[in-house]
């Protein structure tokens, strides 16, 4: 504020200067009889030259109509009046007035011009200086403390910069200038009132504290934050809002390409990664299934060589079971591990529902020769897009969940019920049913029930996350529920539309 | 032990796998040879005589697929594929190339013995020259003469498309059908791969023959791969 007072009373006292000066020379021609002409020029010469010293069109402008004054003034006749006694004077006086205000206007406009041009070439260079400094920055911090650099010089004053990671989290540490020119490194004090007020700022700017702080924008989500001195925010001329503007871009542009580079470098080093875990997946999927395959042959083999009654034959038969948990557990982390990635491409054909109740079935009455299921589907033939194989896993897994958990005398239903856009297909048991503790997670992977006693082998809690898994994957669901009268009900249901693809 | 005629080939790398096969062979008194390579495969099949192959597909030098391609070229013997492989779509195309049926590790004996029982009888059928004029599974005959079809001894009535396909399983009995194999039979080459309609042409045929559709006795479903006449 003192300078821009101190400005005005400058050029004030320059302008008085000059049109003394001006009179005073005009006086000195006029006791030399000089003719009056000479006197016109010396005063369009002094409104040039207080257009040229001073600043704006004002002082210009006040001086032609001051030293038309003085003119009539000092140097017409009768002296020491305004009145003209000659009336071509008047002439004279439009013509001096048009061209020292002409001359004014021009001078001051070449001024600013040249005042414009000094101050984007200032800018550009600041500008392309950091853009230079930028491309080697390597991290984060280093763009930070060149934004900081650039900002502080050119606001003259002294910025911070707090950047934020892939969360939109802001980081413990920001960067701070200082008066001396030094960068350091300070405690960020209250993280999540930043990344608060950052979150609903709709403006370009949030005021907080003594602080202004300016986002930094990716495309997707805020990187970084620059703040900014409130006072030196309110009294930023427009160059400087726009140069902070360039920086605050030239910075958004930096972090930009920084997490563009180490999103590249991270997703190598995952493709790097799932090749190994695809190796080692199949790995176990062919080392594991065909020694597996053996061992389930040649026990089956032991079984049917030996008598029932044989204590041989019991040996032979734990191995069996054994061995059969443990394939259907390889399969089950395979499957599981496949539909969690992403991995397993759904192979969508239009089937019909019975076929695969009709499949799953098939493998039940392997499973439990003595275990009726009953069927309740409706006599139209449903016909719906899906993976059958994964479908008929997701019926074998609720049927023996189901088988399981249900007496053997008690009935286990498998219904469809059809609406306008999707199938729901559901397995519903007496059985002890799902306790209110368990009912929230029975979908989680590795889940199982406390009910039953610690040395049961029934589950290992991967079934009903395969289940959930292969319906999201169908863009369907699941559900569990407790049946009144006793027993659950697990309904899944699938999409009748053909997706998209 | 009852001595059989056929001879079986085991081709498998995995001594565990053809050594429990063998062994169940030897059960059943059929004789078999043991080829650990493809290559091992070709040569037995070319100097012996062969009636029946066992074929693991995941073998270290030959593919599988190459090995029936070029049995199919000189033989019919029935294979029947062992595949540690999940994926339907290796099973379709072997059964495509020309196998017979499949097994997915692990598989049991009993099994194994059933596929091979039924592929030897279906061996001994089609030797016999004149398809007989009247086949029955179960409850349910064809007549190719009078194209008629019964359940229980009495007439049904079935559509012409429905008794196409019924003939196609009874000329295959106990043989896995892939989809496309029967779309192209009943359709005609160029029908393309919309299954839909014959999901539907078989629930309608199921509803004729089958008590319960959803837990069929004759025509079984092999999810992702085709469908199944039983064999008795």
């Amino acid at each position: 504020m003192s300078s821009n007072k101190s400005h005005i009373l400058h050029d004030i006292s320059l302008t008085i200067l000059i049109l003394t000066a001006s009179t005073c020379l005009g006086g000195l021609f006029r006791m030399l009889d000089f003719h009056e002409t000479n006197v016109v020029v010396v005063f369009i010469f002094s409104v040039l030259l207080i257009s040229r010293v001073t600043r704006g069109y004002a002082y210009g402008i006040c001086a032609s109509v001051i030293s038309l004054l003085l003119f009539n003034w000092f140097f017409t006749k009768p002296y020491y009046t305004l009145k003209v006694n000659d009336m071509t004077y008047f002439i004279t006086f439009a013509i001096m007035t048009f061209t020292s205000i002409m001359t004014s206007t021009l001078t001051t406009k070449e001024k600013q011009a040249a005042a414009e041009a000094h101050e984007r070439e200032y800018e550009s260079n600041a500008l392309y200086q950091m853009t230079n400094h930028l491309s080697d920055a390597e991290d984060a911090s280093a763009i930070a403390e060149i934004t900081v650099r650039t900002s502080s010089d050119v606001l003259n004053c002294n910025t911070a910069c707090i950047c934020f990671d892939e969360n939109g989290t802001p980081e413990k540490s920001f960067i701070q200038h200082k008066s001396d020119g030094t960068i350091i490194r300070r405690e960020l004090t209250n993280p999540e009132e930043l990344k608060r007020r950052m979150e609903i700022i709709n403006d370009s700017s949030e005021t907080i504290g003594n602080e202004c702080c300016y986002p930094i924008y990716g495309k997707s989500m805020i990187l970084a934050v620059l703040r900014v001195p409130l006072d030196t925010c309110s009294t930023m001329s427009p160059s400087q809002a726009r140069m902070l503007h360039s920086i605050i871009e030239s910075a958004a542009l930096a972090f930009e390409r920084l997490r563009s580079l180490q999103a590249q470098a991270k997703s190598r080093e995952e493709a790097t990664q799932e090749r190994y875990r695809s190796n080692l997946l199949r790995a176990i999927s062919h080392d594991i299934r065909t020694p597996l395959s053996g061992i389930l042959g040649t026990s089956e083999m032991l079984m049917d060589k030996l008598k029932q009654e044989d204590s041989n034959y019991i040996l032979a038969r734990d191995i069996y079971q054994d061995a059969e948990w443990l394939h259907n557990l390889v399969e089950n982390i395979l499957n599981l591990t496949k539909l969690r990635d992403g991995k397993l491409v759904l192979d969508k054909q239009p089937e019909a529902i019975e076929e695969v109740i009709g499949a799953a079935l098939m493998v039940m009455e392997k499973r439990f020769p003595d275990r009726v299921f009953d069927v309740d589907i409706p006599d139209e033939v449903i016909v719906v897009p899906m993976d059958a194989r994964l479908i008929t896993q997701v019926i074998v897994n609720l049927l023996d969940n189901a088988s399981k958990h249900t007496p053997a005398d008690k009935q286990i239903l498998i219904s469809v019920i059809r609406d306008e856009e999707k199938v729901s297909i559901s397995v519903a048991d007496r059985g002890t049913g799902i306790s209110e503790k368990d009912l929230p997670n029975i979908f989680q992977m590795f889940y199982t029930t406390r009910s039953k006693g610690a040395d049961t082998r029934n589950g290992v809690g991967l079934g009903l996350a395969i289940c959930q898994s292969i319906a999201e994957a169908h863009e369907g669901s699941i559900q569990a529920q407790n049946r009144s009268g006793g027993g659950a009900v697990f309904t899944f249901t699938l999409p009748l539309r053909k997706d998209k693809k | 032990m009852i001595s059989q005629n056929e001879t079986i080939l085991i081709v498998e790398d995995d001594s565990q796998i053809h050594n429990f096969i063998a062994y169940i062979l030897k059960q059943e008194g059929f004789s078999y040879f043991i080829a650990k390579s493809g290559q091992i495969a070709m040569t037995t099949l070319i100097s012996q005589k062969i009636d029946l192959m066992i074929l693991d597909m995941g073998l270290p030098d030959l593919d599988g697929m190459e090995i029936i391609k070029k049995v199919r070229s000189w033989s019919e013997m029935p294979i029947i594929v062992v595949s540690a492989r999940d994926q339907d779509k290796d099973k379709v195309s072997a059964l495509d190339a020309g196998a017979d049926d499949y097994l997915t590790k692990p598989f049991s004996a009993a099994e194994l013995m059933a596929r091979i029982r039924v592929m030897i009888r279906h061996l001994n059928k089609t030797a016999k020259p004149p398809i007989q004029p009247i086949i029955s599974v179960g409850d349910l005959s064809i007549d190719f003469e009078k194209r008629q079809v019964f359940l229980n001894g009495e007439a049904l009535h079935v559509t012409p498309l429905e008794y196409n396909l019924l003939g196609l399983f009874f000329r295959n009995i106990g043989k896995v059908l892939t989809t496309q194999f029967i779309l192209k039979e009943i359709y005609g080459i160029g029908y393309g791969t919309d299954t839909q309609a014959l999901r539907a042409l078989m629930a309608g045929l199921r509803r004729k023959i089958e008590p319960v559709p959803a837990k069929p006795r004759y025509i079984l479903t092999e999810i992702g791969v085709g469908y199944r006449l039983v064999d008795e």
